[in-house]
This record gives C-alpha cells, sequence and structure tokens, in this order.
C-alpha cells in the first residue's frame, strides 16, 4: 500500500529531525529570553489595543473582527477563554507563559505575545485598558 | 495514459479543479485534534494534474482553486486568502522541483510538498503578524506534514493508479 523509495524515507527523517531540533531549539530560546516580570501585548489588526500584567489574575475583553475576544491571565500564564470563531483555534491552543510565543485569531485579527518588562517602552507597571 | 482530445481533456481538468476546490472547502470542518494542521485533500487533485497533464495545468489547478475557493467563501483577500496563496506557491515550487530532478516518489513528493506548504503559510503570517516568533509554530506544521503528506500521496497514487485504467 505505502510504497516509500530511499530519497523518500532520506526526505522524511530529515523533516522528522528538523521539525524536533527546531522545536527544541525555540522552546530553550523562548524559555532562555522570559524574565519574571512580563507583560501581554494585545494588538488589532497590528494596532495595539490592550497590554496586560501578567502578574495580576483578571480576565479582560477586547473587541475582535467577529466580536468580543476574552482573555483570561492567571499564575503568570495567558490564555483566550472564549472568542467568536468558525475553529476556535485561539481558544484550543491554551495556556501560554513563555515571551515571544503568539497567540494568534485569525478570523478575529487579534494577536497576543508576551514580552518582557524591561522591552515595555511604558514601563513595568504600566496597564492600559 | 493515452493521448486525450482537447474536450476531454479540458473537461478532465474542470473536473480536477471542480473536486479541487470541493475539498477545499469542506476540509477546514473535517476535525482533526492539533489546531492549525490540515490533511491538505485538495492538494491530491493538484498531484494528480502534475501527473497527468503537467507543470503548467498544476499551477493553473492550485491557483484558481485557491482564488475561486476564496471568492466562494467570501474571504478573498482576507488574511486567510494570502496564507493559502503563500501555502500553494511555496508548496507547488518545491513539487514541481522535486518532481524535475529528483528520484522521489509520488508520496516524497507530497510529504516535501505539505512541508513547504506549511513554511509558506508561516512566511505569510510573519509578514502580515510583523513578527518573527511566528516560526514558533513551524517545527508543528513540519512535523505534522509527515502523516499528512504520506496520507494525501497514498491517496494521489491510487487516484492516479484508477485514472490511468
Amino acid at each position: 500500500m505505502l510504497k516509500l523509495n530511499r530519497w523518500d524515507k532520506l526526505l522524511i527523517i530529515f523533516i522528522l529531525i528538523s521539525s524536533i531540533a527546531l522545536y527544541a531549539t525555540m522552546e530553550a530560546f523562548v524559555r532562555a529570553t522570559t524574565s519574571e516580570k512580563t507583560v501581554a501585548i494585545v494588538t488589532y489588526r497590528d494596532q495595539e489595543v490592550m497590554r496586560i500584567d501578567m502578574s495580576k489574575d483578571a480576565s479582560y475583553v477586547v473587541d475582535g473582527t467577529l466580536g468580543e475576544v476574552t482573555i483570561e491571565v492567571k499564575d503568570r500564564e495567558i490564555r483566550v477563554e472564549k472568542e467568536t470563531s468558525p475553529y476556535h483555534y485561539c481558544s484550543i491552543q491554551g495556556w501560554v507563559k513563555y515571551a515571544n510565543i503568539p497567540i494568534v485569531c485569525l478570523p478575529n485579527h487579534i494577536v497576543i505575545l508576551i514580552q518582557n518588562t524591561e522591552d515595555a517602552p511604558n514601563g513595568e507597571d504600566s496597564v492600559i485598558q | 495514459m493515452r493521448k486525450l482530445s482537447p474536450t476531454r481533456r479540458l473537461t478532465l481538468i474542470t473536473m480536477l479543479l471542480a473536486m479541487s476546490i470541493l475539498l477545499h472547502m469542506i476540509e477546514p470542518s473535517l476535525p482533526i485534534a492539533i489546531p492549525g494542521v490540515k490533511l491538505g485533500l485538495a492538494n491530491i487533485l493538484g498531484l494528480v494534474a502534475l501527473y497527468l497533464f503537467g507543470v503548467k495545468e498544476m499551477l493553473i489547478l492550485n491557483f484558481m482553486r485557491v482564488i475561486i475557493a476564496s471568492l466562494l467563501r467570501g474571504i478573498i483577500f482576507g488574511t486567510g486568502f494570502w496564507l493559502s496563496l503563500a501555502g500553494v506557491t511555496l508548496s507547488s515550487i518545491v513539487a514541481i522541483i522535486l518532481y524535475k530532478k529528483s528520484p522521489f516518489s509520488i508520496t516524497g513528493i507530497s510529504v516535501g510538498s505539505s512541508a513547504f506548504h506549511g513554511l509558506g503559510q508561516i512566511l505569510a503570517l510573519m509578514f502580515i503578524n510583523q513578527t518573527v516568533m511566528m516560526i514558533y509554530w513551524l517545527p508543528l506544521l513540519w512535523f505534522s506534514a509527515v502523516p499528512t503528506g504520506l496520507i494525501t500521496g497514498t491517496l494521489c497514487v491510487q487516484v492516479l493508479k484508477r485514472i490511468r485504467k
């Protein structure tokens, strides 16, 4: 049924090894570059609409293209709790705690990205809602 | 396959295009456990066109499929359209290179083109969202390209076997 020649097998091995190596590198990078104090930047159509302090447990609501997007912060982790979209990919993604791992809600044009507060231009305690 | 008359050839290409549009449109509703990962069933028809007719026909079929399916779904020139276009562009280029210049089988070509479809989508996302960190999702798409490519490649072999009879 499944006929693979030597070259096919080499290609498959190359893809599997490179994906595992890339994943390990990315994971090590995001762990190493996440500081103790972080903020989550929420953008709508490339415009920043909210800056969330990750040290405070709370729920926030932003307006996306298809409706409201509910964002929850708990124990320095963030997730999209509820949104209106065809397949709910961004709420299925679940909790994110490391800097630079994007939560992308494409149908709503919402992107959430955790950043270290040292990078934040408005200082570490700024929260805009 | 024996030589086809221009009318039969046009009819067959049109039928492949119609089937690929249908698969493109129903595929997002198929339940797959990993968010963002799709089987790429429409790619089967692209590969069938490549092996039955050639490079030009595959490119026409793939690009027409993305444009018409996006028009029908009302997402033309939206983010989803650009992701599909970037994915299909890169996967078609890789499929053509592997088809012309390598000893890979259809299944191998399917796996390669699936992997580069994911890369094309990530590059488009990086450009649209202006953040290089979208590459974080590449290993997931790259890894899942192996089982999805094997499934679509195997199906493509079976489809070609039956069409050529």
